[in-house]
């Protein structure tokens, strides 16, 4: 029924579906799951071409990454095509990708990192007391223990830290399946190293923005 | 002591290798095949380490630049 086609609530719901599969990999979001949910009354061949409609145009936002401007020329060109979308759904798309895009941008980004990524990064500090071989009394060394894995979001938990121990737990998420953990001791001199490099990378990091 | 339940760094990996080297890469995602307009800078690394028997592995990762700054 073209009536039922052209609800507002169901088309948003539809839209989040749609983003669900599509961008963050959610499972089991079938033509038929959509359909019974939303549009019950509306008959599945009916549906199916309003479906691939709905996501073409979806995709079409997502792989453009349209700001608001763009995205407006977009709908109102789909408005006037024949077989296109009504004014209203336009809105109801424009609603959607305005409080969606933040989230379906970071699922893209995802989408095409392929190597693995940093997830977690914990450090302690241990003063070295005695060695058998070498009187190496209170030498700072510092332990790193890095977790590499594939795809994931990094907690924005905050830092914590602890009184007794110089110990804390920077970005921890939850760890992965396939996660790996590296663990790496420093001295003094090496970590010095590691930090002039990376205040390298802050350094082109700044210019590149800079030049944006 | 105090009952904190904050649990302490408890290495996953009891051996502790050296770093030997540290390479890093600034990219620009430009395009995928999923998203013609990526436009995303990130941060790639390359590590060089040295386990306990000295046998030397290349551990590789990417960041993207909120990522790198929360990390480091």
């Amino acid at each position: 029924m073209a009536g039922d086609l052209e609800s507002s609530k169901a088309l948003s719901g539809l839209l989040s579906g749609l983003a669900q599969d599509a961008f963050h990999g959610h499972p089991g979001i079938t033509e038929e799951l959509l359909r019974s949910q939303l549009y019950p009354e509306v008959p599945p061949e009916e549906f199916r071409p309003f479906l691939a409609k709905m996501r073409g145009i979806l995709k079409s936002i997502a792989s453009a990454d349209m700001d608001f401007n763009q995205l407006e020329a977009f709908l109102t060109a789909q408005t006037k095509k024949q077989g296109g979308i009504t004014s209203d759904q336009a809105a109801v798309i424009s609603k959607f990708w305005k409080s969606h895009k933040t989230k379906i941008r970071e699922s893209l980004m995802n989408q095409s990192r392929w190597d693995s990524g940093l997830r977690g990064l914990s450090w302690r500090v241990d003063g070295k007391s005695q060695s058998r071989h070498s009187a190496q009394i209170h030498t700072p060394v510092a332990i790193v223990e890095l977790e590499i894995g594939k795809s994931g979001q990094v907690s924005k938990s905050p830092v914590r830290m602890y009184c007794s121990y110089p110990t804390f737990h920077i970005g921890k998420l939850g760890h992965g399946k396939e996660s790996e953990f590296l663990c790496l001791e420093f001295d003094e001199v090496k970590v010095n190293q590691v930090l002039k490099k990376l205040s390298e990378v802050e350094e082109c990091i700044s210019t590149l923005m800079q030049r944006a | 002591m105090e009952g904190s339940s904050e649990p302490l760094l408890d290495a996953k990996s009891k051996v502790t290798s050296q770093l030997l080297d540290f390479q890093w890469k600034l990219g620009m995602a430009v395009s995928s095949d999923s998203c013609r307009s990526l436009k995303y800078p990130y941060v790639a690394v390359m590590l060089k380490v040295a386990d306990e028997s000295g046998q030397v592995k290349k551990k590789s990762f990417e960041m993207t630049i909120p990522q790198f700054q929360i990390f480091f």
